[in-house]
């Protein structure tokens, strides 16, 4: 049994106890045997204490009684200070682990190639261009003869172009049979042009085939977004101004654009765009190959033999047309080195995708 | 096109170093594929020639357009004195005539507009080595004087030569013909061809001993024997070149050049030219004038230039000094009008033909990159985009939300895959005629192959969980293109902490479907697919997937949409996922679907103000009555009734302990409400009455 000589030193003694074991109390039940043994109107420590002071010296009375007061005091308080902690410590009734995950079907993931795709779409959207699809299977005129590739163009060659073993009809009658895999989005300018007259602003996305073998940087498909303006007094400066308004809303409001003369049969000029490597800001790296410029499409007014091929007044109209791989925007934008894993279709890929 | 800068520097007196000139000509049209550093300062710039610039697939070429970037003069070669140290030779003015050693007569001026010949002794000998060193560095073999000759030529001033041994023709002539049927020639690299009667060649009085713009033959091939050369320097259609050199699959030099547009002036200035050459080096010497068949001159192209054109289309304004700096530097003949310009267009400059081509120049040369970017002003409001492209967008929304992720896979498949998907079914499948590999050989007829071998992928990589679906065209001979949704889903439906995990199976994927059909406003029936109909799926869970309210409806009211089952275990096998997955599968005709939404009326329908009721009901049937036979018993049992019934769920189906066998225990949720009052038990239960006897009646169900 403790000692309980009714001294100041025993008083303070009790205290640090009580502290100690109070400490050590981590359940309720705890808490409560170490209440009971001090509080305890029968045989708890505080009780004994009050007695032997009552015992002790008259002219000691007084103080020991005050601290012994101060004790039990200090000791209620401790234990309802405890007790509380111990309470708000202690889940409530029904109480969830907030932290688990929830239970609901996750999310799939769209194709890095359509969460580019929607992107461009969106941002042309609100210049006030008109999102349009064409077919994949095409037919010659469309594909090149009305493009200004007539039949003994290069581009027409075995080597580049997939033709069907047996044509598809189209919808287009009778007299509307196609027979190749088109090579570019630019068939569709000439269907649109054929059913609509200027004012047009269109874009075009869509797949387009070539005949190519399938490696690190090319496959025998791949997609393309189109995009043609025709109306009077559209100029190249206007083609500068669209696609570099494009360009800074995809790529950041730092891009800036290179146009470099180029050729292809259905524009007139022709230019390939380089737009300012992101990664570096133009000053070099290992993405652009230390060029600070990274190719991004190719564009051009268009070419008067087009207008002639639709019956548009070539002398009235003027337009502006370019053509652009979705997968070459991904790949820079992503920094993809392979561009079969656009195919391969692995969900450790699609998953680092926005839903 | 392989410049040596050195080379150049003979036509136009260029200062400035290889990288510059390589920076500016890559500004204006001449994309740089690399610069080799060469002794003494020099380089070669390797170009990438567009196919509309033949002319500068020579030193010649990329002179004017050098002397145009620094307005600088070109010095042709008959401007230099000859010059003993090195690379300057003169032209060699030669007197035009018949020759007394050779007789040339053109049989086609249609393939072939003109055509020049030389004789000349030849002594055999070496090429000196800066000759050799320049042919290298332009990437052309040295091989003997007379073969480097024509070469040096050939890359100097664009212009294909070939040079015959004289005394291996028959007869001493050349012929310029169409081949005969089954003629053949073996060519210069050793290979046997077979020629066709649409190609040109070079015969002597028996046979054919060159193709012509193509390749020489091997039997009047020049060797160290060699005493006399007929140089022969002609001008061949394009189309005729391109079309032999595609045929025979024979690309050289020479066909390269001639089949995007040779200059059919400078036959003559190129012979001249390889005959200075000749007799500077002591190859041999020239006997005779020079032969030249050229019965229709042919005129430079006579163009204009309008001043107001050409600001409209650039969208700015150029100075007229620069426009007619820039033509003139470029060879062109210039002459100012009052608003505009007429402007010669030289024979060697194949691409021009009308103002936009000139436009084009100006524009080039002025530089794309001084023009300020403008807004064109829209003048019209933007139509709605095609209607596929919202469609398609909350079909991805739908199915991504329902936990799929987007697959990409090609328009194009094996054989042996797209027929595995075809059996059974008529998918008249298309193939591609000049595939370039046996694994991309038939366009697919079903997106469910290329989604299915990317689940295949997944799973071989140690994905339990796959569900991929894809947007995309499908061809075929019945249908044409058509746009579809295909989806694919193996391993769990459902996976959490709490509940466990759950296989996926049949009704998740139709779950799938219908909520797509759902979002889509279209209402679908499901029919069981009988055991020969798509041997692709397991017979007992397949089903086809019939669009309610399309146009061009069957007798039961719907057009087929598609396809919904569980994948045959053994394709699955033959695609390469693991035997025993379960692999459901989906495809939808989303045209198809589109066309069959139903037309929603808009207005809403007032909230009800009166109380339903709701009355479970369990009966047992035979287990091979479908539930929807049931509902619609139930249905028609309930039109008409004091309760009008307003729902009917399934909400349980049991098979086991106490139901016999054969037969299966379904519960069914009825709910009722009337619009305009609250029932009371007695209408309830009336009601009830009359929908379990109507089920007795129709199914014997017996309630349990």
């Amino acid at each position: 049994m403790t000692d309980l000589t009714p001294t100041p030193d025993t008083i303070a003694r009790l205290r640090d106890e009580f502290g100690a074991e109070l400490a050590a109390a981590e359940t309720d039940r705890a808490l409560q045997a170490v209440r009971d043994r001090y509080l305890a109107r029968k045989g708890g420590v505080i009780a004994a204490l009050m007695k032997a002071v009552a015992a002790a010296a008259p002219e000691a009375r007084p103080a020991l009684g005050k601290l012994t007061n101060d004790l039990k005091t200090d000791i209620e308080a401790r234990v309802a200070e405890k007790r509380a902690a111990l309470d708000a410590s202690r889940a409530p009734a029904g109480a969830v682990d907030v932290t688990l995950p929830g239970r609901l079907t996750p999310l799939g993931h769209r194709h890095p190639l359509t969460v580019v795709r929607d992107q461009m779409e969106d941002i042309f959207t609100r210049m006030g261009f008109a999102i349009v699809e064409g077919p994949e299977v095409e037919d010659e005129w469309h594909c090149f003869d009305a493009l200004n590739m007539p039949a003994e163009h290069p581009a027409r060659d075995m080597q580049d172009t997939l033709y069907l073993a047996s044509p598809l009809k189209g919808d287009g009658g009778a007299d509307d049979v196609r027979t190749l895999l088109r090579t570019h989005t630019s068939s569709m300018q000439i269907r649109y042009m054929q059913a609509h007259t200027p004012p047009i602003r269109i874009v075009v996305p869509g797949r387009v085939y070539r005949r190519d073998d399938l490696d690190l940087t090319h496959t025998p498909a791949f997609s393309q977004v189109e995009g043609l303006v025709v109306g009077e007094g559209i100029s190249l400066a206007d083609l500068k101004g669209t696609l570099t308004a494009f360009a800074r809303d995809i790529f950041g409001p730092r891009s800036r654009l290179r146009f470099r003369p180029s050729f292809f049969p259905y524009t007139e000029p022709s230019a390939e765009v380089d737009i300012s490597c992101w990664k570096c800001d133009g000053a070099g790296c290992a993405m652009c190959k230390r060029s600070g410029w990274l190719e991004i499409l190719g564009c051009g007014m268009v070419h008067p033999a087009v207008f002639e091929s639709v019956g548009y007044d070539a002398e009235r109209y003027t337009g502006f047309a370019w053509g652009m791989g979705i997968e070459r925007v991904a790949i820079l934008r992503y920094q993809v080195e392979d561009i079969r894993l656009f195919y391969e279709n692995d969900l450790r890929f699609l998953e680092q995708f926005p839903y | 096109m392989r410049l040596l800068v050195s080379w150049v520097r003979d036509f136009v007196d260029v200062a400035a170093s290889p990288e510059e000139i390589a920076e500016k000509l890559s500004m204006r049209g001449f994309e740089v594929a690399s610069i080799e550093p060469m002794p003494g300062g020099d380089a070669v710039i390797d170009f990438e020639v567009t196919a509309n610039r033949p002319d500068c697939l020579s030193v010649l070429g990329f002179a004017r357009e050098i002397a145009t970037m620094y307005e600088l003069p070109v010095h042709l070669p008959v401007d230099l004195p000859s010059s003993e140290s090195g690379a300057k030779i003169a032209l060699r003015s030669t007197a035009a005539g018949d020759s007394e050693r050779l007789k040339v007569s053109v049989e086609d001026t249609e393939l072939c507009p003109r055509y020049a010949a030389a004789i000349a002794d030849v002594t055999p000998g070496a090429s000196p080595a800066w000759l050799t060193s320049r042919l290298q560095a332009a990437g052309v073999r040295p091989i003997s004087p007379i073969v480097d000759i024509t070469n040096y030529v050939l890359i100097e001033l664009g212009h294909p030569l070939h040079a015959f041994d004289l005394a291996k023709l028959a007869g001493a002539e050349l012929r310029i013909r169409r081949a005969k049927r089954g003629e053949i020639i073996t060519t210069l690299d050793g290979v046997e061809r077979k020629l066709e009667p649409e190609m040109l060649v070079i015969a002597d009085a028996n046979r054919a001993q060159a193709i012509a713009g193509v390749m020489g033959g091997a039997a009047s091939e020049v060797s160290q024997a060699t005493t006399v050369v007929a140089f022969e320097s002609a001008y061949f259609k394009p189309a005729s070149v391109r079309r032999t050199s595609k045929r025979l699959g024979l690309k050289t030099e020479a066909s390269s050049r001639f089949e995007r547009g040779a200059d059919v002036s400078v036959p003559v200035v190129a012979l001249e030219r390889a005959i200075a050459l000749m007799e500077q080096l002591g190859a041999g010497r020239m006997s005779g004038p020079i032969v030249d068949r050229y019965p229709h001159v042919r005129q430079p192209a006579q163009l204009y230039l309008r001043r107001a054109r050409l600001a409209q289309l650039l969208g700015t304004e150029v100075a007229d000094r620069e426009v007619e700096r820039i033509l003139r530097h470029l060879g062109l003949g210039v002459t100012a009008t009052p608003d505009g310009w007429d402007v010669i267009a030289p024979t060697f400059r194949v691409d021009l033909s009308r103002e936009v081509d000139l436009i084009e120049e100006v524009g080039r040369h002025h530089g794309f990159d001084v023009l300020a970017p403008t807004f064109p002003a829209q003048t019209a409001p933007a139509p709605p985009p095609d209607p596929r492209i919202p469609r398609d967008r909350l079909v991805r929304r739908v199915l991504t939300a329902a936990g799929l992720s987007e697959a990409v896979t090609f328009g194009f498949i094996e054989a042996k895959a797209a027929e595995a998907f075809a059996r059974g079914t008529a998918a008249g499948l298309v193939n591609i005629a000049n595939p370039l590999s046996a694994k991309f050989d038939t366009l697919r007829a079903s997106l469910l192959p290329g989604v299915v071998d990317s689940v295949a992928h997944n799973r071989r990589h140690g994905r339990a969980d796959v569900g991929l679906f894809e947007i995309g065209a499908r061809f075929s001979s019945i249908d044409g293109e058509t746009r579809g949704v295909g989806l694919a889903w193996t391993g769990h439906a459902a996976d959490d902490w709490k509940s466990g995990s759950r296989s996926v199976d049949f009704f998740d994927v139709k779950g799938v479907v219908e909520r797509l059909c759902g979002a889509l406003g279209v209402s679908l029936r499901f029919e069981p697919i009988e055991s020969t109909g798509t041997p692709f799926l397991v017979p007992g869970q397949a089903a086809a997937v019939f669009a309610d309210g399309a146009a061009g409806k069957d007798a039961a009211g719907g057009v087929r949409a598609g396809v919904i089952g569980l994948l045959a275990p053994a394709i699955a096998d033959e695609r390469g996922a693991p035997r025993q997955d379960e692999i459901f599968v989906a495809e939808l005709n989303l045209d198809v679907l589109w066309a069959g939404r139903t037309p929603r009326d808009e207005a809403v329908a007032p909230l009800p103000r009166h109380p339903f009721v709701v009355r479970d009901l369990s009966i047992v049937v035979a287990d091979t009555l479908p539930a929807e036979i049931i509902s619609g018993t139930i249905h028609t049992a309930g039109r008409a009734l004091a309760a009008p019934l307003i729902g009917v769920r399934f909400f349980d189906r049991y098979q086991g302990k106490s139901v016999p066998g054969g037969k299966v225990s379904l519960s069914v949720r009825l709910t009722f409400q009337a619009p305009d009052r609250t029932l009371t038990d007695a209408d309830v239960q009336e009601s009830f009455d009359r929908i379990v006897a109507a089920l007795a009646g129709a199914h014997g169900a017996v309630q349990r």
